[in-house]
């Protein structure tokens, strides 16, 4: 097998290679043709043993999702509504500051000096330290005073001649990206803490839009920086460089002609972001518990709720997938045309 | 060319505020806590232990077994996964027939939710009312314990993130492979060089900083599995699948043992900065030698 082609191989061993495929492809696709029949079961259906075929092994019914709607099982309808609202918003501000940060890595410089970017990190542990235990204010309001303080003043200190390494547009980078090295159950434990004493000073973050939308946003940025850099890349310089010499201002290149150029780009990217925070799990977990609950947290539930009642349960995964296998199809089309060839390079 | 202009500030804070914000704080935060005793219930004020928490945690065989479990899913779920992507996409790179729908049904697993995924697992690893048991029954095999033996369940949670994951490599490495020049196969064509030897001498080691980058983005997800394992078996039977972040899971929301969970969310941090940093240790010299 070579990179280009099955050149080297007989007809035999493609007919293996393409049999090999379709085993894979059907491994693929079983599942979810069973939750499909499954969820058009009626619960004698399900539990007399397992068939296939509808119409043939057993009468299909729509009982399953008449049920999921009128709320038998939980809110779904309100349910789905949560997870809608909290995927656009957080997808669409993550993918906008996101691709700005990407376009200000791609075309201006960055300096920062390592040594501003440690005196940050000791500043705002060592100020949250000494005004929570020295002046004896709360952790939360002993936080959010020391990072401002640290803040300031690692700015100011990046402006000061220090000794060490100088880091440039790749490190900022790479620092983003990082950020998705974090196990997510350190965030998500510590942001639970957080957001309940916050709450108790009055601003309700657990449980709420801002919070949980807050929280996705950061937690998709990684991958949009990361994913938008190189579409931006792929923009041909030259353009810029004949709209600044008309002297366009840069937030109007940006607007104007680099966004309208990457489209299928900041797309494909919204729609990645998306996905990710549709399914997502564990903050959903932590960070809400009724209001604002999503569609996996209720999924999962189901199963201990009300028992194995496998009708309803394939109904419910029915939804939370189905969004998704409408993206798989528009991203398939989109991946044709090679447009995620440039994320990995 | 690089410009330099003030509104690039514009640009690139909300993103970086953003990200520091959700990031710094929690860091702060759990590094402090694990520092401490602290319990939510019942309410005792905090007291300062040091490193009281982490000491308990290394003698705690259940974070040994957590550990254990979690590298054994990871380790053998990526190395699958490669093995199967790899071969997968080699194979669609070749164009064999039908193409465009292998594409599709790809791209489908990955896109799903994990959970949704665990429950349809579950389904089909049914004893009684699932489709495999019956299908293993026509070979002899009567009702398996998928779920309900460690070694299997264990087994069955690996499959599941085979099942879900491949594709991710597949279009990893397809998107690779399309980048490949063509005149060095014409070259060793020329050499008679056969499809095999093609293969390791070229596709392989061009493939390699790829291959790197796959293998070291799923093995990182993989150790933060969670969902999957919660649903399919709620890290029973006993602790048998319990991963490190259902762990901390029900250490801290169950038990509300705060300064202990912080501890153990420090210790995993840890845990993953090492192995990250081991595996491109090893890996460095292998991508340099092709440069």
């Amino acid at each position: 097998m070579s990179g280009r082609g099955l050149t080297g191989l007989s007809p035999w061993g493609r007919r293996l290679v393409t049999a090999a495929c379709l085993v894979w492809c059907l491994i693929s696709i079983f599942p979810l043709y069973w939750v499909i029949v499954t969820a058009f079961k009626t619960p004698p259906g399900v539990v007399g043993g397992p068939t296939y075929l509808p119409f043939i092994d057993f009468t299909p019914t729509l009982q399953p999702f008449i049920d999921l709607y009128q709320g038998i099982r939980g809110a779904f309808f309100h349910t789905f509504l949560n997870s809608t609202i909290v995927g656009l918003s957080a997808a669409a501000i993550a993918t906008a500051i996101g691709a700005m940060a990407a376009y200000a890595l791609v075309r201006f410089e960055f300096r920062v000096r390592l040594g501003a970017g440690l005196a940050f990190f000791l500043l705002a542990l060592g100020g949250y330290l000494l005004f929570n235990i020295t002046f004896g204010f709360t952790r939360p309001q002993a936080l959010l005073l020391a990072f401002p303080v640290a803040l300031a003043a690692a700015i100011l200190a990046n402006r000061l001649p220090l000794p060490g390494p100088i880091l440039g547009n790749e490190d900022i980078l790479f620092w983003f990206v990082s950020q998705r090295m974090f196990p997510p159950i350190v965030t998500a434990f510590a942001l639970y803490l957080l957001y309940s004493e916050i709450g108790r000073l009055g601003f309700q973050l657990i449980d709420s839009f801002v919070g949980l939308t807050l929280c996705y946003v950061a937690f998709s940025l990684p991958i949009v920086v990361w994913l938008m850099r190189d579409f931006f890349e792929a923009v041909p310089i030259e353009v810029e460089e004949a709209a600044m010499v008309d002297n366009v201002p840069s937030w109007r290149i940006f607007l104007g002609i680099v966004v309208p150029m990457s489209m299928n780009g900041l797309l494909a990217t919204f729609m990645i972001t998306l996905a990710f925070v549709w399914n997502e799990f564990l903050f959903a977990l932590f960070l809400t518990n009724s209001k604002w609950q999503t569609l996996p947290i209720l999924v999962a539930g189901q199963n201990s709720q009300r028992g194995d009642e496998w009708w309803a349960i394939s109904a419910a995964a029915l939804v939370a997938i189905v969004p998704m296998m409408i993206m798989a199809g528009l991203l398939s089309r989109m991946m044709r045309s090679g447009l995620l060839l440039g994320a990995i390079k | 060319m690089m410009r330099n202009d003030p509104i690039k500030h514009v640009f690139i804070w909300p993103a970086v505020l953003v990200v520091l914000a959700i990031s710094i704080f929690p860091l702060i935060y759990s590094l402090t806590t694990s520092f401490l005793s602290y319990r939510l219930i019942p309410p005792i004020p905090p007291r300062v232990v040091w490193f009281g928490n982490y000491v308990s945690l290394l003698q705690e065989p259940r974070f040994w077994n957590a550990i254990y479990t979690t590298t054994l899913i990871a380790f053998i779920a990526v190395g699958l996964q490669y093995v199967i992507g790899f071969a997968v996409a080699l194979a669609l790179n070749a164009r064999v027939p039908g193409e465009r729908l292998f594409r599709v049904a790809l791209l489908l697993p990955m896109l799903l939710a994990p959970v949704a995924v665990a429950l349809v697992a579950r389904m089909i690893f049914n004893p009684t009312m699932g489709p495999l048991n019956q299908l293993l029954g026509k070979f002899g095999l009567v009702n398996l314990p998928f779920l309900t033996n460690g070694h299997w369940a264990l087994g069955c949670i690996i499959a599941v993130e085979i099942w879900q994951w491949t594709p991710f490599v597949v279009l990893m490495m397809l998107a690779g492979l399309q980048t490949l020049p063509e005149d060095v196969y014409e070259a060793a064509e020329l050499e008679n060089a056969s499809a095999w030897q093609q293969f390791w001498g070229i596709t392989f080691p061009m493939l390699l900083p790829i291959s790197a980058a796959v293998v070291f983005i799923r093995l990182i997800e993989s150790y933060k599995i969670m969902d999957t394992v919660f649903v399919m078996t709620g890290g029973g039977p006993g602790v048998d699948t319990e991963t490190l972040t259902l762990f901390a899971y029900q250490e801290g929301f169950k038990k509300f043992n705060l300064g202990y969970t912080s501890a153990l969310s420090f210790l995993f941090l840890i845990a993953i900065t090492i192995i990250g940093v081991t595996y491109l240790a090893l890996l460095r010299p292998h991508l340099e030698k092709l440069r």
